[in-house]
């Protein structure tokens, strides 16, 4: 049984207005139990728009959506699975503990089984002992650190993420990832990741999705041969260059019925 | 803790600051102001300085010590507290009121965009009725009306009248509060499955805070008003409305007591707001500094 099984997915915001907008024609994506997958390519090319359709934040136009074999419905009611966004969205009215129980709460565990699971997920983001403390008297990168705890509270079997290491600054991002990888690892969850950046797409991946924009569709499925063990090393390996080429390539394919074909707007190269 | 101590001091000593100053400008304009009033371009803007229009700031306060009417055991200042009292138990229940239909529409208004849409004009067109043509009308049920056996009594309405002012500032503002739940920690909950409620307690109530503190700060003061305004045009016994009505026929020959009875209501419309600025140290005291007023 697949982890995400997304099967001829359309979406079209505002059909047959003026303002139509086709942000995804019949996408079709497998994500298989422990994989890490990104989903890369130029601004407005729908990779937010499918994350937010696996996790049934928003309705597909056409096609069928799964997760853990179940429909994305059911699934979103079951918890089966975590969110993380750009911005950390941690609740200032709540101490960074209650901010990882939320999920916890809204699953209607009790008191004791709560502040046990927080104190774990502290010390699985090395933030032990910052339980008391309030999200706006840490710095952002300790945010992005709790909400990514938030996301794994509930131990889901899938994490869904929407550049979440896109507002950090370059040596914080890469300690981020490393720790990501860390704790994927520890967890054994399956991660559909969305970046900007294609050396992050690669180090992290075991799979890279390369869309292209309007109308948004999947161009190229790219397979990572890093090894399931990711070092700081692996960053200077040459497999790595060799990712990060391929991947550069299918983003320029991703261009090539555009004018301005050298350039991929909204894709980092760093 | 420390943090809560320095800033109470801090407001406590700018608000007696205030007080300094104020008094300051009245004996100033006293001695320099022109004893009949003034004519600017043949209209009366500056008011009379003489004692009768201004007493002097020691005579209003020592009036306070003085017995109510000539004979009598019972100082003015006992008067004006036991009427301040009366108000202000009348204002609680109005506030009480009008914040729980305050909030309660403005939840009703978030919750279905069509029940905001046909209400909130009315609303609005409810503020602009004057308040004056109002009381008789509410005073009127006043033992009158009988609900489930229970008879009106006359002070609900005035009551009531505190709450007609105080409830619309509460649902407004709340209303804005309940919307300024970012979309993203909306979307976080519905990810979780959260129900309605759960994203009203535990998302949109926790966000409203910051703009219901001032929407309540305005509907307190607004209850205040209400009720003396309710009691002056319907001449309920018993509050610092009615005192000054009776102290101000008495302006010619003792001007200094109708002063006492008006201290008394903004003192009413002072601690109401105290008590809202006390909730708001508290119930701010864990946000992020530059979002607390
Ligand atoms: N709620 C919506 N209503 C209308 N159009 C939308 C909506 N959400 C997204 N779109 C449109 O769908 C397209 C894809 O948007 P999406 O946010 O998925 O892009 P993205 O790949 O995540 O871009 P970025 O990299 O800039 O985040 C865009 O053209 C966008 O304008
Ligand atoms: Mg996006």
């Amino acid at each position: 049984m697949s982890a995400v099984q997304v099967t001829g997915v359309s979406k079209i915001f505002n059909q047959g207005t003026p303002k139509q907008v086709d942000a995804l024609i019949d996408v079709n994506l497998t994500v298989e139990p422990g994989e890490f997958v990104s989903l890369i390519g130029p601004s407005g090319c729908g990779k937010s728009t499918l994350l937010r359709l696996i996790a049934n934040l928003l309705e597909p136009t056409t096609g069928s959506i799964t997760v853990n074999g179940k429909s994305a419905s059911q699934s979103r009611l079951d918890q089966d699975y975590g969110m993380a966004f750009q911005q950390a969205g941690l609740f200032d009215w709540r101490t960074v503990a209650k901010n990882i129980e939320l999920p916890l709460e809204l699953k209607g565990w009790d008191k004791e089984k709560r502040a046990a699971r927080a104190q774990e997920m502290l010390e699985l983001v090395k933030l032990p002992e910052f339980a008391e403390m309030y999200p706006w008297q840490l710095s952002g990168g300790m945010q992005q650190r709790i909400a990514i705890a938030r996301a794994l509270a509930a131990h889901p079997p899938l994490l869904l993420m929407d550049e979440p290491f896109g507002a950090l600054d370059e040596m914080t991002r890469e300690y981020m990832q490393g720790e990501l990888l860390r704790i994927c690892a520890e967890t054994s969850t399956t991660v559909v990741f969305v970046t900007h950046s294609i050396p992050e797409a690669v180090y992290l991946s075991n799979r890279v999705v390369v869309m292209s924009p309007r109308p948004g569709r999947i161009t190229n499925l790219i397979d990572v041969n890093l090894g399931a063990k990711r070092t700081e090393d692996t960053r200077a390996a040459a497999d790595f260059f060799t990712g990060i080429t391929a991947v550069r390539e299918a983003l320029r394919g991703t261009h090539a019925d555009h004018a301005n074909a050298g350039a991929v707007r909204g894709v980092e190269d760093r | 803790m420390n943090r809560f101590v320095r800033r109470a001091a801090y407001r406590t000593s700018m608000f007696l600051l205030s007080v300094v100053l104020v008094v300051a400008l009245w004996e100033m304009y006293k001695v320099v102001g022109p004893q009949d009033g003034g004519k600017l371009f043949g209209a009366g803007v500056l008011p009379r300085s003489n004692d009768t229009a201004m007493p002097h700031v020691w005579t209003m306060l020592s009036r306070y010590g003085r017995p109510e009417v000539r004979g009598s055991d019972k100082r003015v200042w006992v008067v004006v507290l036991a009427g301040a009292w009366f108000s202000f138990r009348l204002s609680i229940v109005g506030f009480l009121l009008g914040s729980s239909i305050g909030v309660g529409l403005s939840v009703l208004m978030s919750r279905f965009r069509l029940v905001e849409r046909g209400l909130l004009p009315y609303l609005v067109v409810s503020q602009t009725v004057p308040l004056i043509a109002l009381a008789p009308l509410v005073a009127l049920w006043g033992g009158k009306l009988h609900i489930f056996g229970f008879e009106w009594p006359r002070w609900l309405s005035a009551a009531v009248l505190g709450a007609f002012l105080s409830f619309f500032p509460i649902a407004v503002g709340t209303l804005r509060g309940l919307a300024s739940a970012p979309a993203a920690s909306v979307e976080l909950m519905e990810s979780y499955a959260a129900s309605w409620k759960q994203i009203l307690l535990k998302l949109r109530f926790p966000s409203a805070i910051p703009y219901m503190i001032p929407a309540f700060k305005l509907g307190a003061s607004g209850s205040v008003v209400g009720v003396v305004v309710a009691e002056i045009s319907t001449g309920l016994k018993g509050g610092i409305g009615r005192l000054i009505i009776e102290y101000a026929r008495e302006a010619t020959a003792d001007p200094a007591k109708v002063f006492t009875a008006v201290f008394g209501a903004a003192a009413l419309g002072l601690t109401m707001a105290g008590v809202i600025a006390i909730s708001d140290v508290y119930l701010m005291r864990n946000r992020p500094k530059e979002t607390s007023s």
